[in-house]
């Protein structure tokens, strides 16, 4: 008889069902923003599940547990990881969406079509978390990454949004190809698709060339989804062509796709590659931190500087991972911790930062750093969550940007050898120039005149729509709420390797 | 073990070699025997026999292209639909017959779902 936990997956079944209905509506109703709503309380509905799931000990009716969680003979598992990334995605997808309804409206495009995609890509992301066998991965891969390849070109009449679609499809294309190679090379050398088989049989062909040779490609694969350096050249370009909203959802939740993607498969599937995928990480760790906030330093455009920020920001992630599995230090529990964490973190700060950049980007009608000047003499409020935003970012105290740094510098320092040492000097370098960036953003904003081509009267001459600002107000409030409460985050961190740990690790 | 594997690759290596002196072979034969005669008709787009009219380049329509693309849906449904029959037996034996057929309704509802839509935009009208 075959059992499914229908609580554990209700999540999913509740944007799946999301991504139907909003299909069907689209096509009975002229009426778009129904689809939105619909896409919006889906999500919400599915973050009620996830809930019950987590705290499911205390609750009476919740009969799930951790055995019925693990399903499909092992390829679909519900743990505390998963939830906590599919929190995370639903939260994303939850945003990105309150901010399109603002800028779809602002102009004519198609709107069923959006959210029909954009609700798909979430229910992508969700599936990348629990997925615990190379099919389901790589298919939720695809689902993530699919629907955001058409949504970056959603501005069909602008060059610059095809070229982002273009770059971001073809990249995405060459990087799935690259990781099914090393993939297929792996399905021959141990005969099986899922991790913790994998983990097991690998020992036995740790010594053989072919074996390096698929953990290579697996992770050069992995690393253009999440677009670290030398794989990072489309982000930039996709990052400013496609819609700013899409923009918002590319670099937190494709790129986190990518992310969850990468370390599920280097902590559960190949714990016997250390000592190849540790100073690949940790290569790609420093390379990306360093050149995306050099580069950064000359950004003239915000979407760009948020491109390139977020690839710096992604070395920060890759940062304690890579030094404790290049040092061979064991336990990878702890990185894991840290670079979940600030994952956590940055999804929030991020998707603010993106949220308060299109509001200012509506009025002022550019993303040019220099129309942004004496923001703060005309729209203060919007000016102020800028500061909250990039400071947070920048790893300002009380904002939450400084505890995802703390976490990550205590892990990597906690390493204890010239491995962990020698890339938190270089973290703590980069940690200056980034703020050189996001203060430069601040000069901008507050110091400089308002500049002669922009009416202020014009620029505020509209209220700030409603979703756009209960999306940024929820992003304020996660920023200082993390700052404040710094446990929390390290509490959604340790929640996510604990139950982990107890599924045969 | 890993000699027999590599050892496997000669077989490919020795084909490669086959093919590649056959049909280097069967082009250098032919650049020896045949007669050459260029220019006149021989230039001209072969059309059944019939004098062409026009270029060669033509544009086919995108429409064709969407056909292609529903087409391919239920090919691959298709694809799905086989396996699932055969063990659709073995599933009833176990006790889950039910379940999986019922499975099976939502993967077709789930498609016909997108035919509908692709009705409702109007990509089966023929204009």
């Amino acid at each position: 008889m075959l059992t499914l936990d229908y609580h554990a997956l209700l999540p999913e079944l509740i944007v799946a069902g999301t991504v139907l209905v909003t299909l069907v509506v689209d096509i009975v109703t002229r009426r778009k923003h129904l689809v939105a709503i619909i896409g919006v309380l889906g999500l919400f509905a599915a973050a009620v599940p996830i809930l019950t799931l987590s705290f499911c000990g205390s609750l009476d009716f919740c009969s799930s547990t951790e055995a019925s969680r693990v399903m499909f003979g092992g390829a679909y598992v519900i743990d505390g990881y998963a939830l906590v990334l599919k929190g995370v995605f639903i939260f994303a997808g939850f945003v990105a969406l309150l901010l399109s309804i603002g800028y779809l409206e602002s102009d004519r495009y198609y709107e069923g079509e959006y959210y029909f995609l954009l609700v798909a890509s979430v229910l992508g992301g969700m599936a990348m978390a629990s997925s615990r066998d190379f099919v389901s991965m790589i298919v939720a891969l695809e689902l993530v990454s699919g629907p955001a390849f058409m949504l970056a070109g959603w501005r069909k009449g602008d060059a610059r949004s095809n070229e982002a679609s273009l770059k971001f499809f073809i990249t995405g294309v060459i990087a799935l190809a690259l990781t099914l190679f090393g993939v297929s090379l792996l399905y021959g050398l141990t005969g099986t698709q899922q991790f913790d088989q994998i983990a097991v049989l690998s020992e036995t062909v740790a010594d053989v060339p072919l074996f390096t040779l698929a953990v290579i490609f697996i992770v050069l694969g992995f690393g253009f989804k999440v677009s670290a350096v030398p794989f990072h050249f489309w982000t930039p370009d996709t990052y400013q062509g496609a819609p700013p909203p899409v923009t918002a959802w590319l670099s937190v939740g494709s790129k986190g796709a990518g992310f969850v993607a990468l370390l599920t498969v280097c902590y559960l599937a190949l714990p016997a590659a250390t000592d190849v995928w540790g100073p690949l990480i940790w290569i790609v760790a420093a390379l990306s931190m360093t050149v995306g906030n050099v580069v950064a330093l000359k950004q003239t455009n915000v979407m760009r500087l948020l491109g390139y920020s977020s690839i710096a920001q992604a070395g920060f992630m890759l940062a304690p991972f890579g030094a404790v599995a290049a040092s061979g230090a064991g336990d990878l529990a702890r990185p894991f911790q840290a670079t979940i964490t600030y994952f956590v973190i940055y999804a929030v700060m991020n998707l603010g930062a993106f949220g308060t950049a299109i509001i200012i980007g509506q009025r002022v009608g550019s993303y040019e750093l220099e129309d942004w000047g004496g923001l703060s003499k005309y729209a203060t409020g919007v000016a102020l969550s800028l500061a909250v935003f990039f400071m947070s970012l920048a790893g300002v105290p009380p904002l939450a940007g400084w505890f995802a740094k703390f976490a990550m510098f205590r892990a990597t320092i906690g390493v204890g050898n010239w491995w962990g040492y020698s890339i938190a000097i270089v973290a703590a370098v980069n940690a200056v120039i980034a703020f050189v960036y996001y203060a430069k953003v601040m000069k901008s904003a507050f110091f400089d005149d308002v500049p002669e081509g922009i009416d202020v009267d014009v620029a505020m001459s509209d209220a700030i729509p409603a979703p756009i600002g209960l999306a940024v107000g929820l992003a304020v409030v996660g920023v200082f709420l993390f700052g404040v409460l710094p446990g929390l985050a390290a509490n959604v961190g340790n929640f996510s390797t604990d139950l982990l740990g107890t599924l045969g690790l | 073990m890993l000699n027999q594997y590599y050892g496997d690759y000669i077989t490919v290596a020795v084909f490669v070699a086959i093919g590649a002196i056959l049909v280097g072979g069967a082009v250098a034969a032919n650049r020896a025997i045949a007669p050459r005669a260029p220019g006149g008709f021989k230039d001209v787009a072969y059309e059944s026999g019939i004098e062409p009219i026009g270029g060669g380049w033509n544009q086919s329509h995108i429409r064709y292209y969407i056909f292609a693309l529903l087409f391919l849906i239920f090919d691959v449904e298709a694809v799905f639909i086989f396996p699932w029959a055969l063990q659709l037996e073995f599933f009833s034996s176990i006790g889950s017959g039910l379940t999986v057929l019922v499975e099976m309704f939502v993967f077709v509802g789930i498609l016909l779902l997108g035919l509908v839509y692709a009705i409702r935009k109007g990509v089966l009208t023929w204009e």
